[in-house]
């Protein structure tokens, strides 16, 4: 064979990997008629649990996508989870991702690419607030299942109980059981009480301002738009509500207000973070830390005295990892409210394996895995505690992680929910306008400018 | 016999390169088309059709922020590239000489080549991070109260962490792009100077200088292309804002909001064309500056 040939057969075959490459990125795809009946079945009630649980072993395999950035949750995952899976005849298969956005990025790509229920290649997703409200947009959730699986029994889905709320609004988007609750969270700060005591410690936002005026420089908070920053600002915009009903007004969709109304109701607050900027870490040219790592070793390093994420047995975790100093204490900041919320596990509507997923939320909402979560790795219960019998509710209990220097009591008083999720996406852009960016519009135009682009 | 012979070695060097090209029109032209496609308002995929609109090119060109993150892309561009290779004329001359450890000297240099951009970054953050190496260095003898008392070197706009990064793995790549080309060159013209009477600074400006002139702009046009475009450094080591048009591109793409997508690809078709432009104007100056001495 001369060289010729031989070129003209390596190009020939170069062309046709590159179709047959294509041809495996761009399949046509159409879902299933018998996985859509299994769907329909399902989210209408008509089928029985054994029923689904025969299907999930016959799917064999669930992927379940999440933030994988803490060991301890990974480790709990491999040494729990995976084996109670095993049993139910379900291997599981965990992707690990950095940001919970990776894996809603995947779903919209790959249903854009017509690939449908049974198609996918994502089964279960660990989010809420911003993510949960894409996926809800964008029509690409499986449907009503959290209140159909048989734990959810340890859940209130009763629309016309309040306490229900945590479970059937996720930063204002209705879920309608489209995710199951998996764990809940509260926004706390946490101080060394070697550096500054609890009663020197600022309880609410005036006090706070007070407080940096005579110690500038030694807080700072993460800059939004990551969730922990935005999170902080609402907690601020909810304490200076002019109306002086707190998170309430917060709770109403973005497209129910006027810019006028709008405007009225966050200036106070973002004038507030305005007018403490200057006694901010870095004083002049203020240093807002990029997520909560970085805000914890500013701790950790003593250039401020307290710092605030999410994380109600926060210290408790750190303490034990020796990540934060035996001296650290939770700090019940502010006295006005503080945030609180759940988080879930969503199906998307492409999950190649709709049966085991369902069967993994159960057991994942199972109360000994609730437990075995909350004791281990210091992660609250997703389950309601006045829905369990009074030995589960006492295990529960006992399971409880020390909260070191509040009461749960005390933290339950303060709770308040947390904003709307079309409010939060306008919240983040005044504040990098208004604060970041310094803007020079008045306050009302910058509100008024984000309330227009969204 | 030779002829034919020359002809089919073409054939196959031009077949040859064909995968390269393949990848280079896939990854490249393709990505580069897609994204001005979008930035232009086809990205039905988040529902946006409008395909064509400038609207995305105007939201941000009339942003205040523009000018400001322009400005910043330039000075992280420009400043390193001009230290850079003011450093690196100076090793790659110095290289070029006999010295005592020239031979541990030309090993040591190349290191930071074979080093991911990220590892710099690492490195940057554990010495000179507000809890790094130096600042515990400096309170443990006391001269600052505390860690935290150490100046702000990172994720602020003065970028001097990004600049140290860029010019650890840039200076070493001049030195060596520098450095070959003399040793090419060779040392006759040098000595032929030095006989008839020049100084070292006469030598350098007058000999060395010109001659190393074409490598010295070629290697500070990648340097330049590079910084203009980079994104992983200055979005770990500088500030939230005001930053580089790449890291704010990134921040509407990273937006929960998918409509702003469009606008992130109109800032990198913008960034594209910058930097596309400042490298035609670049070459242009420099064909007159060759052109003017009578090289070409």
């Amino acid at each position: 064979m001369s060289k010729g040939t031989q070129s003209m057969n390596l190009l020939k075959k170069l062309i046709s990997a590159c179709l047959l490459n294509t041809a495996v990125l761009f399949p046509a795809y159409a879902a299933d008629k018998d996985i859509d009946i299994f769907r329909s079945d399902f989210v209408s009630g008509k089928l029985s649990w054994s029923e689904v649980e025969k299907r999930a072993r016959e799917e064999g395999t669930v992927n379940w996508f999440h933030w994988g950035g803490s060991e301890q949750l990974n480790s709990w995952i491999e040494r729990v989870v995976v084996p109670k899976m095993a049993d139910k005849g379900i291997t599981l298969k965990t992707t690990r991702i950095a940001g919970t956005r990776d894996a809603v990025d995947l779903v919209l790509t790959e249903l854009a690419a017509g690939r449908e229920l049974g198609h996918g290649s994502v089964d279960a997703i660990w989010l809420n607030g911003d993510n949960f409200y894409t996926l809800s947009k964008q029509e690409a959730l499986f449907g009503s299942f959290a209140d159909k699986v048989p734990n959810s029994k340890y859940f209130e889905f009763d629309q016309d109980n309040p306490r229900a709320q945590l479970n059937l609004s996720d930063f204002g988007t209705p879920t309608q059981a489209r995710e199951m609750p998996w764990s809940g969270e509260q926004y706390i700060c946490y101080l060394d009480s070697k550096r500054l005591s609890r009663a020197n410690a600022p309880k609410d936002f005036v006090e706070l301002e007070i407080w940096l005026e005579k110690n500038p420089g030694r807080f700072t908070y993460v800059k939004p738009p990551h969730y922990i920053g935005n999170t902080f600002v609402q907690t601020a915009l909810y304490s200076f509500n002019p109306s002086g009903q707190g998170y309430k007004e917060f709770q109403r969709p973005i497209t129910s207000f006027t810019a006028d109304e709008f405007t009225k109701l966050v200036q106070p607050g973002f004038e507030y973070l305005k007018r403490i900027e200057p006694h901010l870490l870095g004083g002049d040219t203020p240093f807002y830390p990029q997520n909560q790592s970085v805000n914890q070793s500013l701790y950790n390093n003593g250039e401020v005295d307290f710092a605030c994420e999410f994380g109600l047995y926060l210290v408790h975790n750190n303490i034990k990892t020796g990540t934060f100093s035996e001296t650290t204490e939770t700090l019940a900041f502010p006295s006005s409210g503080m945030i609180k919320n759940k988080n879930f596990l969503a199906i998307p509507k492409n999950a190649p394996h709709p049966a085991a997923a369902l069967v993994f939320t159960n057991v994942m909402s199972s109360l000994e895995l609730q437990i075995s979560k909350l004791k281990d790795i210091g992660y609250p219960l997703g389950a309601d505690i006045w829905k369990l019998s009074g030995a589960e509710a006492l295990a529960a209990k006992a399971a409880e992680p020390a909260l070191h220097g509040v009461t749960a009591d005390e933290l339950g008083r303060l709770a308040v929910s947390d904003t709307n999720a079309s409010l939060v996406k306008v919240i983040e852009k005044i504040w990098v306008d208004y604060i970041e960016k310094k803007s020079s519009l008045p306050f009302g135009e910058i509100v008024a400018k984000q309330i227009v682009s969204n | 016999m030779r002829q034919p012979h020359a002809k089919n070695g073409n054939l196959k060097s031009l077949l040859g390169l064909i995968p390269a090209t393949v990848v280079m029109l896939v990854f490249f032209v393709g990505a580069l088309l897609l994204c001005i496609v979008q930035s232009l308002g086809y990205a039905p995929q988040y529902g946006i059709n409008q395909f064509p609109t400038f609207q995305y090119y105007q939201a941000f060109l009339h942003d205040d922020g523009l000018w400001n993150s322009l400005g910043l892309t330039f000075y992280y561009a420009v400043v390193p590239t001009l230290i850079g290779a003011a450093l690196s004329l100076f090793l790659s001359v110095a290289f070029a000489k006999a010295f005592k450890g020239r031979g541990f000297a030309l090993f040591v240099y190349k290191i930071p080549l074979a080093v991911p951009y990220l590892v710099g970054v690492s490195i940057v953050i554990l010495l000179f991070a507000n809890g790094g190496l130096f600042a515990r260095f400096f309170y443990a003898i006391g001269v600052i109260s505390s860690p935290g008392d150490f100046p702000r070197f990172l994720q602020n706009a003065e970028g001097w962490g990004i600049m140290m990064v860029y010019l650890w793995k840039q200076v070493p790549f001049m030195t060596m792009m520098l450095y070959s080309n003399l040793l090419v060159l060779g040392r006759e013209e040098e000595e032929s100077a030095l006989l008839l009477g020049a100084s070292s600074l006469q030598i350098f400006f007058y000999v060395t200088l010109p001659r190393l002139m074409p490598a010295l702009v070629g290697s500070t046009l990648i340097i330049f292309a590079f910084n203009f475009g980079s994104f992983e450094v200055p979005f770990i080591l500088g500030a939230g804002y005001p930053n580089t048009l790449t890291v704010e591109a990134w921040r509407l793409f990273d937006d929960a909001d998918y409509a702003r997508r469009p606008e992130a690809m109109a800032i990198v078709t913008f960034v594209t064309f910058v930097s596309s432009l400042s490298i035609l104007a670049y070459l242009v100056l420099y064909r007159r500056f060759e052109r003017k001495r009578g090289r070409v």
